[in-house]
C-alpha cells in the first residue's frame, strides 16, 4: 500500500520546521561554548546588540526568575542532579553549551552578530574519557559531589558467585562501544510565537514528544498548560535525538517573547554534532559461565556508560537498559550487573534508536561467540540450547517478563535462508581462493510497545505509558483520527489509518489522520519512540474505532429495521449481512448522527466520536536474527558486504512495506555502528570532529541489500497482536558484522572488541593477532 | 581596467523551472537561500551546508550541484531546477512515481536532492538501469540517507530509468 | 553556517582578475569551483575582505589538446576531465584519478585548477598531476612562470603559488604511447577523503623492460609524494613482482605520513605499500594495449 504523505514529499511541498514562516519572523543564532569546561567571567554584548538587524542579545542574565532548569523525567533511585539552564551563565561543562542568543533580521546578520559577542572564559581542568573521570584525580564536573559518579544501577538475580564457581567454562569480554548519535538528516529546529495581548505560546519543533514538550515547557516557564500550544510540523528523521527536551526550545520561546516578534532558530549541521544528544558510549566488562556441554549458567556485567556533561531529559535510562538486558534471549538463572552512569565534559547522552539495547545485544553475543569458541561447539548450536524455549512464556528475565517468543524457529529460518543461498558452500569456495570471507550471526530481542504506565511510573519515569486516540465519523461520512504521536518519516499515520480502515470497514484513502498540534491531538504517555506507534497507537486506534463501530451499528440497524448483529461493514457500507440491497452508506450514518436527529434511534445521543486509551499490560518483546557476509581487505582493512539477512518475529505486520523499510533504516545505522560513526574526543572532552568529514555516515555505496523474512506469531498481550518494529533493525546489526570479520579473518584469529571497526583498526587487530600467535608459537 | 567593488546588493536574473525570476541580493547569499527563502522554494533542503549530504542537490544548467555551495550571483543568467520542477501539474514525474512505488522515501528530508540526482544520472546514462548494483551505488552515493537503508532507493532509480525510458518512447 | 559579509568581483578575463586581487593582495578568497572555498565560508573558517570569482573568464575553461601537450585551463570542470574523449584518449590516469574525487553533484562545480591551488594533501588530483609530470602555469603582476609539480606543491593547503598570482592552466605530456596506468585509494566510504591513494603510470619497452615509470601518492604527506628515485629503481628491470615489492619497501622507508582521526600514520604507510603493489602491476597490465581501460 502507498504511503499517503508522499506525493507531496516528493514534489518538495513538504514543510519542515525550517520551511515554517510567520509574519514578522525574526532568526536566532547561538553562541556556544569552545571550551569542554570553564567559568564564564564575563559576557560583552553590547556592540553584537548594536549591529544592523540586531534585535536582541539573550544571555543568562536576561533569563526570566524562577525560569526552571530543564527536566529530567526519568528519575532513577539514586541518581544525582544536574541541573542545567536554556542559557549557562556561570560554568559550562561541555563544548557546544549554550550561553547567549542572538535574534537578528537574518540568518546570516544572526550569525554576523553571534561573532562580535565577546566571552571571556576562564579555563577548567576537565576530562572527556570515562574511565579517567572515575579516576581519583579526575577533575570534578560538580563541586559539591566526592566524584563524578552520577548514578549506580546494581540488579542480580539467583546465586552468581556459586554458578561462577561451579562452571565448566568462563569467558571475559573487555568492550568499548563508541559515542555517537542519530543524526537525523534534517537537524532540529524551533520556532516560536508569543501572543502578547493573550500571553499565549505557540511553539513549533521538530520533535518526537509532542505533548511532554509542552509540559514541560509548562514546568520550566512556570505557565499552565493550556496557554503552550505546541505544534510538530513535517519531520526529517528523529530516531530518538527528537525525543528530548532541549534548552533551545526553551532559549528561543523566551526570545519570542523579548522580541514580541515571531523567532525561528534551525539547527545548523556543525552545531547538530554539539547541541543534539549523543548516545551510546560504554566500557563493558562482561563474564560468562557455562557448562561443558553448552548450557549458559550466569552472566555478569559491569557498565561504565559516558553520561557526557549533565542528565538529559531521558536521564541515564539507555545505560540503564543495557544492563537489564544483559541476558538477551537466553535462559540464565543467574545473573548480575552493575551499572554506573559518569559525567565527563562532553555533550549530555541521550536516546538513539534501540536506546541501550544495541550494547546489550552487542554483549551477549559477544559473549556467545567467546563461550563458543572456547567450548568448540557450533555457535548456533549453542544458542538453541540456551534460548528461552516457547513454553516457558511468559519468562522472567533479569527485569522484565518477556511475552512469547519462538527464537529456534526464527534463528533455523533465517539459517535456512543461507543454505538457500549457498552460503556455506560460498565461503569455503572463496576461501580456498585466498579470499577473507566470513558468516557472522547476532540474535536480538527487543523492548516494544512501551509500556505499561504503572511499571514506567514505579521505575521512575514521570511519563505514562499509554495512547489515546479519537476517532471521529464526521456528517459527510469520511472518518478524522488525531493521535498524539508524530510523524517523523516512519509512517505511523498510515500504520494507523490502515488499522482504523480495517475497523470501520471504510476504504484508508476516507481517513484523514491529525497529528502534531498538542490543542487538538489526544495525549500520548511516551511521545512517540520506543516502538510503540503501531502497537501501542494501533492499540488505541482499534478501541476507540470499537466504540465507534458500535455506535455506528446502532444507527444504521435503526435506520435499517435490522439487528446489530446482522450487520456488516465494507467498503463504507453497513448492511445486512447476506442482502447487499439492504444498506446505509457511512455518509447516511454521518448524517444522522450530526443533522438529522430524526433519523437516530430514540435514546441515541447526536455525534460520532470516540476518544479510547490503551494502557498495554506489559510490554512486547519481537526478536529476530541478523545473518552479516563480509569480505575483509586484509591489505588495507575495509570490509565489503557480500549479502545480509534478517528474519525477525514483530507479531502482527501492519505493512510489510513500512516494516521492511524499518529494518533497512535500522540495519544500515547498525552497520553506521559496527564500520563508521564515531564522536571522537580527546582525553580532556574537546572534539575531534567538527563536520561530515570526521563524522563518517555510511552511502549506498557500503550498505549491503537486506533480505528480508518475517516469521508472525501476534503477541498475546496487545489487541491486533501488533509488537512493534520501530528500533528492531539497529539492534543486532553491529554483533553480527563484527562476528562476521572476525570469521573473515579465523585463519588470523582476529578478536575484535570495540567499534567502530575502521580499516586502521582493523590492521592493528591483525598485527596484534600476529604477535600474539607468534608469541604462543614460541 | 575596471572592475566593480560591490558590497552591496545585486540584481540576478535567472530561469527556475522555466519561469524567469528576477531577485535583488547580497553576493554571499547562498544559492539555497535565494530558492528557499527569496524565492519560496522551500522543496530544496538544507541538510548539512557544507557539500556532503547532498539534500540540497539542484540542476543548474542541467547538471547536478550543490545550492548550498553556490553563491546566488553565480546563478545569473543561467538555469535552476529544483524538485518543484519535476511534476507536471498534478501528475507525478516518473522518477517520483518509481519513488513511491518503492517506498523510496520515509522522513523525505533527502528526496528532492535524490531525485535531480537521479534525474541527470538517467539522463547522463538512460541504459542506468542495467548497470551493475555496485556502480549504481556508487552512482549515487553523493546523497546521504538516513531513514531507508538505501535499498529501494537504488531500486526506484532501476524502476525510474525504465519508467522514463518507455515514456520516451511512447512520446 | 552561512557567509560571512564580503565584496565580490566577478571579473571576465584574466587580466581582470589579476587587477581585482590588488583591491586586497592579502585578503582575497579566489572562487573557482566553490567546494572547499564555499564549505569554509559557510563555517566562517575563512572571511576574506574581497572574492573574486573566477567563473566568468572563459579563457580559462578551456582544453587545448592540439599539440604535443594537452592544456588544461584552471577552471576546466573535473566532471570535464573525467567526461571528455580527449582526456580519456591522451591522460586516461587523469580521466580516472578523477572519478575517485568526491561524487558527481561535487564533480560538475569542482575545477582542475581549484583542487591543484588548494593543495590538500589527500586530493587526488595534485598526486595526478605530479605522476604525470604536469607543468603549472601561473601569472602575475610580473609575468607569466611555469612551475613543476613537483616544486608547486610545498605542504598541507600550501603552494608556489605566489601573493598576486593566479594558476591559470596545467599543461601536461601525455607519458609514452601504449603506457599503462592505475589509480588507487582507499577511504572511509566511497568518494570520501583518501586515506591513500596511490597515481602510477608504466611503459613497457618492446624488449619487455620498463622504459617508463612514475609513481605518486597522496594522503601520505603534507604535499603529494613523489618517487624521484623510480626511474633509477625501474628503469631497463623487468616488470615482475620483485621490483615492484621494491619499489613498494622503498616507499615505505621514504614516506612521511601523519594522524588524522580516521587513520594512524603507520596505517598510512601500510596501506601506500599494498597500494603500490597492486598499482604498479595493474599499470603494466595495462601497458601497449594489455587489458582494457
Amino acid at each position: 500500500m502507498r504511503r499517503r504523505e508522499d506525493p507531496e514529499l516528493l514534489s518538495g511541498k513538504g514543510r519542515y520546521i525550517g520551511d515554517l514562516t510567520r509574519p514578522g519572523m525574526l532568526h536566532a543564532a547561538f553562541l556556544r561554548s569552545p571550551l569542554p569546561h570553564a567559568r564564564i567571567v564575563s559576557i560583552d554584548a553590547q556592540q553584537a546588540r548594536s549591529m544592523p538587524g540586531v534585535h536582541a542579545v539573550l544571555t543568562a542574565d536576561d533569563l526570566p526568575p524562577g525560569l526552571g532548569a530543564q527536566p529530567c523525567t526519568h528519575l532513577f533511585q539514586g541518581q544525582r542532579e544536574t541541573p542545567f539552564y536554556a542559557l549557562t551563565g556561570d560554568r559550562v561543562r561541555y563544548a557546544g553549551e549554550p550561553v547567549a542568543l542572538v535574534v537578528a533580521e537574518s540568518p546570516y546578520l544572526a550569525e554576523d552578530a553571534r561573532d562580535a559577542v565577546v566571552v571571556e572564559w576562564d579555563a577548567l581542568p576537565s576530562v572527556g574519557d570515562v574511565e579517567a573521570a572515575i579516576a581519583d584525580d579526575a577533575p570534578l564536573l560538580y563541586d559539591d559531589w566526592p566524584d563524578n559518579v552520577v548514578a549506580v544501577f546494581e540488579q542480580e538475580m539467583g546465586d552468581v558467585d556459586r554458578a561462577f564457581e561451579e562452571a565448566d567454562v568462563v569467558v571475559t569480554e573487555r568492550l568499548r562501544i563508541q559515542r555517537h548519535f542519530a543524526c537525523s538528516l534534517e537537524t532540529r529546529g524551533v520556532l516560536a510565537e508569543w501572543d502578547p495581548m493573550l500571553d499565549e505560546l505557540t511553539l513549533w519543533t521538530s520533535s518526537q514528544i509532542l505533548h511532554i514538550a509542552r509540559d514541560l515547557l509548562s514546568d520550566v516557564l512556570g505557565m499552565p498548560e493550556h496557554r503552550i500550544r505546541v505544534r510538530v510540523p513535517r519531520m526529517g528523521g528523529g530516531f530518538g535525538a527528537k525525543f528530548h527536551f532541549y534548552p533551545e526550545e526553551v532559549a528561543v520561546a523566551l526570545a519570542a517573547r523579548a522580541t514580541a516578534r515571531p523567532v525561528r532558530w534551525v539547527e545548523d549541521r556543525l552545531e547538530s554534532f554539539l547541541a543534539t544528544v549523543h548516545a551510546r558510549e560504554q566500557v563493558i566488562e562482561a563474564t560468562m559461565a557455562a557448562t561443558e556441554d553448552g548450557r549458559i549458567t550466569a552472566v555478569k556485567a559491569d557498565i561504565l556508560g559516558d553520561l557526557g556533561a549533565a542528565l538529559h531529559t531521558v536521564g541515564y535510562g539507555p545505560i540503564w537498559l543495557t544492563s537489564v538486558m544483559i541476558t538477551n534471549v537466553y535462559e540464565v538463572p543467574n545473573a548480575r550487573v552493575r551499572a554506573r552512569a559518569v559525567a565527563t565534559n562532553k555533550t549530555p547522552l541521550g536516546s538513539y534508536r534501540g536506546w541501550g539495547q544495541p550494547q546489550a545485544n552487542f554483549i551477549v553475543e559477544r559473549l556467545v561467540d567467546s563461550m563458543a569458541r572456547a567450548l568448540d561447539i557450533d555457535v548456533n548450536e549453542l544458542r538453541r540450547r540456551n534460548f528461552v524455549p516457547p513454553d516457558h512464556f511468559p519468562y522472567k528475565s533479569l527485569h522484565h517478563v518477556f511475552d512469547s517468543g519462538r527464537y529456534a524457529d526464527c534463528l533455523d529460518r533465517a539459517l535456512g535462508m543461507l543454505a538457500e543461498r549457498n552460503w556455506p558452500q560460498r565461503v569455503e569456495d572463496m576461501r580456498a581462493e585466498g579470499r577473507h570471507v566470513g558468516i557472522g550471526v547476532a540474535f536480538y530481542v527487543e523492548n516494544s510497545a512501551l509500556g505499561p504506565s504503572r511499571i514506567l511510573n514505579a521505575g521512575g519515569v514521570e511519563q505514562g505509558g499509554y495512547d489515546i486516540s479519537r476517532v471521529r465519523v464526521e456528517p459527510g461520512g469520511e472518518v478524522t483520527l488525531y493521535t498524539g504521536l508524530c510523524e517523523m518519516g516512519q509512517g505511523v499515520k498510515n500504520a494507523l489509518a490502515q488499522v482504523l480502515a480495517d475497523e470501520l470497514g471504510v476504504h484508508p484513502d476516507q481517513i484523514a489522520v491529525v497529528d502534531g498540534d498538542s490543542h487538538i491531538c489526544p495525549y500520548t504517555g511516551y511521545g512517540t519512540g520506543a516502538s510503540r506507534g503501531a502497537s501501542v497507537g494501533g492499540a488505541s486506534v482499534m478501541k476507540a474505532a470499537g466504540i465507534v463501530r458500535e455506535k455506528i451499528a446502532r444507527i444504521a440497524a435503526h435506520m435499517l429495521e435490522a439487528d446489530t448483529s446482522d450487520l456488516e461493514m465494507e467498503d463504507g457500507d453497513i448492511f445486512v449481512r447476506g442482502s447487499r440491497d439492504r444498506v446505509v452508506t457511512m455518509a447516511e450514518v454521518g448524517r444522522a448522527a450530526y443533522i438529522r436527529a430524526i433519523d437516530l434511534p430514540e435514546d441515541e445521543e447526536p455525534g460520532l466520536e470516540a476518544v479510547a486509551a490503551f494502557d498495554p499490560p506489559q510490554m512486547a518483546w519481537p526478536y529476530g536474527t541478523n545473518i552479516a557476509i563480509v569480505e575483509v581487505d586484509v591489505g588495507t582493512g575495509k570490509v565489503e558486504f557480500l549479502d545480509y539477512l534478517y528474519v525477525h518475529d514483530i507479531g502482527t505486520v501492519i505493512n510489510p512495506m513500512l516494516v521492511d523499510g524499518q529494518i533497512h533504516g535500522g540495519v544500515a545505522q547498525g552497520i553506521g555502528t559496527a564500520l563508521y560513526e564515531e564522536l571522537q574526543y580527546d582525553l580532556d572532552g574537546q572534539p575531534l570532529f567538527a563536520t561530515f568529514m570526521e563524522y563518517v555516515l555510511p552511502t549506498a555505496a557500503e550498505i549491503p541489500r537486506i533480505a528480508i523474512e518475517h516469521q508472525v506469531t501476534p503477541s498475546p498481550l496487545i489487541p491486533g497482536g501488533m509488537k512493534g518494529v520501530g528500533e528492531a533493525g539497529v539492534i543486532g546489526a553491529p554483533a553480527a558484522v563484527v562476528s562476521a570479520i572476525e570469521d573473515a579473518l579465523r585463519a588470523y584469529d582476529v578478536r575484535i572488541s570495540a567499534t567502530p571497526v575502521t580499516p586502521a583498526t582493523l590492521l592493528d587487530l591483525l598485527d596484534e593477532a600476529a604477535t600474539r600467535s607468534h608469541g604462543a608459537a614460541t | 581596467m575596471s572592475v566593480p567593488v560591490a558590497q552591496d546588493a545585486r540584481t540576478v536574473n535567472l530561469t527556475v523551472n522555466g519561469e524567469a525570476r528576477t531577485a535583488t541580493v547580497e553576493p554571499r547569499l547562498l544559492l539555497a537561500d535565494l530558492l528557499r527563502e527569496v524565492l519560496g522554494l522551500r522543496g530544496t533542503h538544507l541538510g548539512c551546508e557544507h557539500g556532503v549530504c547532498g539534500a540540497c542537490t539542484i540542476l543548474l544548467d542541467g547538471e547536478p550541484v550543490r545550492s548550498c555551495l553556490v553563491l546566488a550571483v553565480q546563478a545569473d543568467g543561467r538555469a535552476v531546477m529544483t524538485v518543484e520542477g519535476l511534476a507536471d501539474d498534478d501528475a507525478l514525474h516518473p522518477l517520483q512515481e518509481a519513488f513511491r512505488e518503492h517506498h523510496a522515501l520515509q522522513c523525505g528530508f533527502c528526496t528532492p536532492g535524490f531525485l535531480l540526482t537521479a534525474l541527470y544520472l538517467i539522463e547522463a546514462d538512460p541504459a542506468i538501469d542495467e548497470r551493475d548494483e555496485r556502480e549504481l551505488r556508487e552512482a549515487l552515493s553523493g546523497n546521504l540517507c538516513r531513514c531507508t537503508g538505501y535499498q529501494n532507493i537504488v531500486d526506484a532509480v532501476r524502476d525510474g530509468a525504465v519508467r522514463l525510458r518507455t515514456t520516451k518512447e511512447r512520446a | 553556517m552561512k557567509p560571512p559579509q564580503f565584496a565580490y568581483l566577478a571579473p571576465t578575463t584574466v587580466d581582470e582578475v589579476l587587477g581585482a586581487m590588488r583591491e586586497a593582495p592579502d585578503d582575497t578568497s579566489i572562487l573557482a569551483g566553490g567546494q572547499s572555498l564555499m564549505p569554509m565560508l559557510n563555517m566562517r573558517m575563512a572571511s576574506p575582505r574581497v572574492v573574486v570569482d573566477l567563473n566568468g573568464v572563459a579563457e580559462l575553461a578551456e582544453i587545448d589538446d592540439g599539440g604535443e601537450r594537452v592544456r588544461l585551463g584552471a577552471m576546466v570542470r573535473q566532471r570535464t576531465i573525467e567526461t571528455d574523449p580527449r582526456i580519456a584518449r591522451r591522460l586516461p590516469l587523469l580521466a580516472d584519478a578523477t572519478t575517485h574525487i568526491a561524487h558527481v553533484p561535487i564533480r560538475t562545480r569542482g575545477t582542475v585548477g581549484g583542487s591543484l591551488a588548494h593543495a590538500d594533501p589527500s586530493a587526488e588530483l595534485p598526486a595526478a598531476i605530479c605522476a604525470l609530470g604536469g607543468r603549472l602555469h601561473l601569472r602575475g603582476p610580473d609575468g607569466d612562470r611555469v612551475v613543476a609539480a613537483h616544486e608547486f606543491f610545498l605542504g598541507p593547503l600550501t603552494t608556489a603559488i605566489e601573493p598576486g598570482e593566479l594558476l591559470v592552466g596545467i599543461e601536461v605530456e601525455p607519458p609514452p604511447a601504449g603506457s599503462g596506468w592505475a589509480f588507487l585509494e582507499v577511504a572511509r566510504t566511497h568518494g570520501a577523503f583518501a586515506l591513500a591513494g596511490v597515481a602510477a603510470v608504466v611503459h613497457i619497452g618492446s624488449d619487455g623492460t620498463i622504459d617508463h615509470m612514475a609513481l605518486a601518492m597522496c594522503g601520505v604527506g603534507g604535499a603529494p609524494y613523489m618517487a624521484a628515485w623510480l626511474a633509477e629503481m625501474a628503469i631497463g628491470e623487468r616488470p615482475d613482482e620483485a621490483l615492484f615489492d621494491h619499489v613498494a619497501q622503498r616507499l615505505h622507508e621514504e614516506i612521511a605520513p601523519y594522524d588524522d582521526g580516521h587513520a594512524t600514520a603507520e596505517y598510512r604507510r601500510r596501506v601506500a605499500v599494498v597500494l603500490t603493489q597492486r598499482a604498479l602491476p595493474a599499470a603494466a597490465a595495462r601497458s601497449n594495449g594489455g587489458g582494457s581501460s
